[in-house]
């Protein structure tokens, strides 16, 4: 038996899916089986899986020497997505199945013993390199998968099918409506109006917010509200942060009906696990953050050097990683909400009970998120422990529903504005405040007063703009200063 | 700085008389700076975790003290002892700092510029030799030297427990006369200045209070001073004049005001950039005196 094929698949690298040429020649020598073009041990075991699947599938597997050559050579290869093309490549090669009909597809899928397909991880991304290069993708059905615009996905559920020639193109599914968690709703929380507000901001101008109060004053319980009053996510930003979910093998299914991810990391959590890393790399909380809320409850009692790796991120909106591999870049746009005690004991302004801690232990406290990531959070608000009196005789607060109605205004209000998106700074956010000389003076008078630096003023100027803007007004005003300047980090300028 | 350095001991001519004649004084006094400042000053002690009501008044009845020519002496710590310090160097005034360690060894961190200051006209003294680090139990005992040093002694804040009550016992046992500036009865923050009124100290509430006491205690002033005027404005804003009633967080205004909270959030805010009211660092908002 003789005969060689190639089969186009690809290989995960970081968030993108890598194109890679399955390259199997079947020829005379010693009966072996050997893959090579640093392939991990999940490649190498293919063959296994590989051989048993033909054999399961009524194919048989030539007595013969085959070499599988994954291509290009130098990049590392990983994961088990190369069963299906190299079965298909080695059923080509053996002239089991028809040359043409795999010529421009890209295949990628494990291989049970008995012939099934299995999904693997990142399917969204193979997707969208499928999408890049022209070609329909032959993968295991993934609901996901069919809810990218544009792509032709050919959903395969047993290698056995491809006898009858390749699979009809699968139907685009519209992603249904997006549904929030109706178990979660600020409606449930009892006063607490000012950190309901700042959360308004936040979701409204996608401010980075610290909620600092006593234990038990529902920090964790308001922040995690804070995912239901989110707008949802445009097309383009379901792709991007499905995309990120799908290389981590986790489900995306609500990311692409338009809901925002919300992680809540564990102040344990490593470098690597924030940011990124491990072998193969693995996109971290920040990039599954993407588009979403990263909420660090506990932000003190993470590592210092963790929290500070969360500066670039912040500032560039993406992670660049550097290993011996090159360079990765994962995503990381994200609205980043801290909850912090005031200090060690937690009761430093707690009507209910006295602070124990000397007032040096205090500062060392705060100082432990760092001025230069301070500078980064635009909303500091306190969060007050309720009296029992007022849970008890609870009117309950505004809806989520009315809120995240204010919110979508307020964020389409400033889409109008600038359609970027960005955050303006400088002249062009000054042209957008379209201050009256009354609110020129104001902020002249607070920049002073508080000893506002650039960037002081600058964030002053945007949360006053966010304020404006679910006030539906056009102009800020000195009241939308005035509450800009309140969520100051006290200190802090 | 080293030439800056003396060191007294009990009996020498130089050693401050008030402190000789007090009740277990100490055998040797090490100092850096000017040791004529050692007279008989007034004695300004507070709360370490202090609001901006005890540092205004500590500021004012300090400033003016100093301005007046009286030494203020003081510990040194952060808070309204340190206010007590700078209000009095502000006005070009002689102030003295007792520490509970080594002369020579800046207390608090942090304080190492605020105390070199002092010993340019005033001095920082202490009981213990060279280089001692401060202990936990040598604070205590460091405020029979305050109260001794002192021909009175003002308490501008005190909560209950407090380091200051003994500074004030001691200043008793001294027969010091010792005088308290009132302060709110609903918050912890006074609770131990107000009690030291029910025990019969004398109420503070204006300079002509303090300059009356301070003459009789120490001797007339040594130079005229302008009195500043202690009492606010009255004011037309209800939010202002909550918060001159006592300090409150922004939820409390609005409940106690029926206001909107946002609505009260912005006020205060506009408040604090006009430089009538500063944020504590436990949220609430409190007053300051005039002209702060």
């Amino acid at each position: 038996v003789r005969g060689r094929y190639t089969v186009r698949t690809a290989t995960l690298c970081g968030v993108e899916a890598v194109p890679v040429d399955v390259e199997v020649d079947v020829g005379p020598g010693i009966p072996s089986f050997a893959i090579v073009g640093l392939p991990d041990l999940a490649v190498q075991e293919a063959r296994e899986r590989v051989r048993s699947a033909i054999r399961a599938s009524g194919y048989e597997v030539p007595n013969a020497r085959i070499v599988v050559n994954l291509a290009p050579g130098p990049l590392r290869k990983h994961g088990t997505g190369f069963d299906l093309p190299i079965a298909i490549g080695l059923l080509v090669a053996t002239g089991q199945l028809p040359a043409a009909a795999f010529e421009s597809v890209l295949a990628v899928g494990e291989l049970s013993l008995l012939g099934r397909l299995r999904a693997v991880p990142g399917l969204i991304a193979y997707g969208l390199t499928a999408l890049r290069t022209g070609m329909p993708l032959l993968a295991p059905s993934s609901s996901s998968l069919t809810m990218l615009p544009d792509l032709k996905v050919l959903p395969l559920e047993l290698l056995s099918e491809l006898k009858a020639g390749l699979p009809s193109p699968a139907q685009r599914r519209e992603p249904a409506p997006a549904v929030t968690d109706r178990r979660l709703d600020f409606s449930d929380v009892c006063g607490q109006e000012m950190t309901i507000r700042a959360l308004s901001i936040a979701a409204a101008g996608g401010h980075n917010v610290l909620l600092v109060g006593p234990p038990g004053g529902g920090k964790t319980m308001l922040a995690r509200r804070l995912a239901t009053i989110l707008p949802p996510l445009t097309e383009e930003e379901r792709v991007e942060a499905a995309l990120v979910h799908s290389v981590s093998g986790l489900p995306e299914d609500d990311i692409l009906r338009g809901v925002r991810p919300f992680r809540a990391p564990h102040h344990s959590a490593s470098i690597a696990g924030l940011v990124g890393g491990g072998s193969p790399v693995r996109p971290g909380e920040v990039s599954l953050a993407h588009q979403g809320v990263l909420f660090l409850d506990e932000m003190p009692e993470f590592g210092p050097a963790s929290l500070q790796c969360l500066r670039q991120p912040m500032e560039d909106h993406r992670v660049t990683l550097v290993r011996a591999d090159g360079r990765l870049n994962f995503p990381a746009r994200f609205t980043l909400v801290g909850a912090a005690n005031p200090c060690p004991c937690g009761h430093l302004g707690d009507r209910n009970k006295a602070c124990t801690c000397a007032p040096g232990v205090v500062d060392r406290y705060q100082a432990r998120i760092g001025g230069p990531l301070m500078d980064r959070i635009d909303v500091v608000v306190r969060v007050e422990r309720p009296d029992a009196s007022k849970i008890t005789s609870c009117e309950g607060g505004p809806t989520s529903n009315s809120l995240h109605a204010s919110v979508c205004e307020a964020r389409e209000r400033s889409l109008r504005r600038s359609s970027t998106g960005e955050n303006p700074s400088g002249s062009a956010l000054l042209g957008q405040c379209d201050l009256s000389d009354k609110a020129r003076g104001f902020l002249e008078a607070s920049a002073n007063r508080h000893h506002l630096s650039g960037r002081g003023i600058t964030r002053v100027l945007r949360v006053a703009r966010t304020i404006a803007d679910l006030d539906q007004e056009g102009r800020v005003h000195e009241g939308h200063l005035a509450e800009a300047l309140s969520y100051r980090q006290a200190g802090v300028t | 700085v080293k030439d800056l350095r003396f060191e007294i001991e009990l009996g020498q001519p130089d050693y401050p008389t008030q402190l000789s004649e007090s009740p277990n004084p100490p055998a040797v006094l090490y100092g850096i700076g000017n040791p004529s400042a050692l007279e008989p000053a007034l004695g300004v002690i507070g709360a370490r975790r202090a609001t901006p009501y005890g540092i205004s008044a500590a500021e004012q009845f300090a400033g003016w003290a100093a301005a007046a020519g009286y030494v203020v002496v003081s510990g040194g710590a952060i808070g309204c002892d340190q206010a007590a310090h700078k209000a009095a160097l502000a006005a070009n005034g002689r102030t003295v700092a007792v520490l509970a360690g080594g002369a020579d060894v800046p207390y608090p961190r942090g304080s190492h510029a605020l105390l070199e200051q002092i010993t340019v006209d005033g001095a920082v003294v202490s009981e213990h030799p060279w280089g001692t680090e401060p202990r936990r139990w040598a604070f205590r005992t460091r405020n029979r030297i305050i109260a001794a040093l002192s021909g009175m002694l003002l308490v501008v804040e005190a909560a209950l427990p407090s380091g200051t009550f003994s500074t004030a016992d001691y200043a008793i046992d001294a027969n010091r006369s010792v005088g308290v500036v009132p302060g709110s009865i609903f918050g912890h923050e006074c609770r131990g200045s107000n009690r030291l009124l029910c025990q019969g100290a004398y109420p503070i509430c204006d300079i002509s209070d303090l300059r009356g006491h301070l003459e009789q205690a120490i001797g007339p002033l040594a130079r005229q001073a302008d009195e500043p005027n202690l009492i606010n404005p009255p004011s037309d804003d209800k939010v202002l004049t909550a918060l001159r009633s006592m300090p409150m967080r922004p939820d409390d205004i609005a409940f106690r005001l029926s206001m909107d909270i946002v609505e009260v959030a912005r006020r205060v805010s506009a408040l604090e950039v006009a430089g009538l009211v500063v944020r504590h660092r436990d949220g609430r908002y409190g007053s300051v005196a005039p002209g702060c």
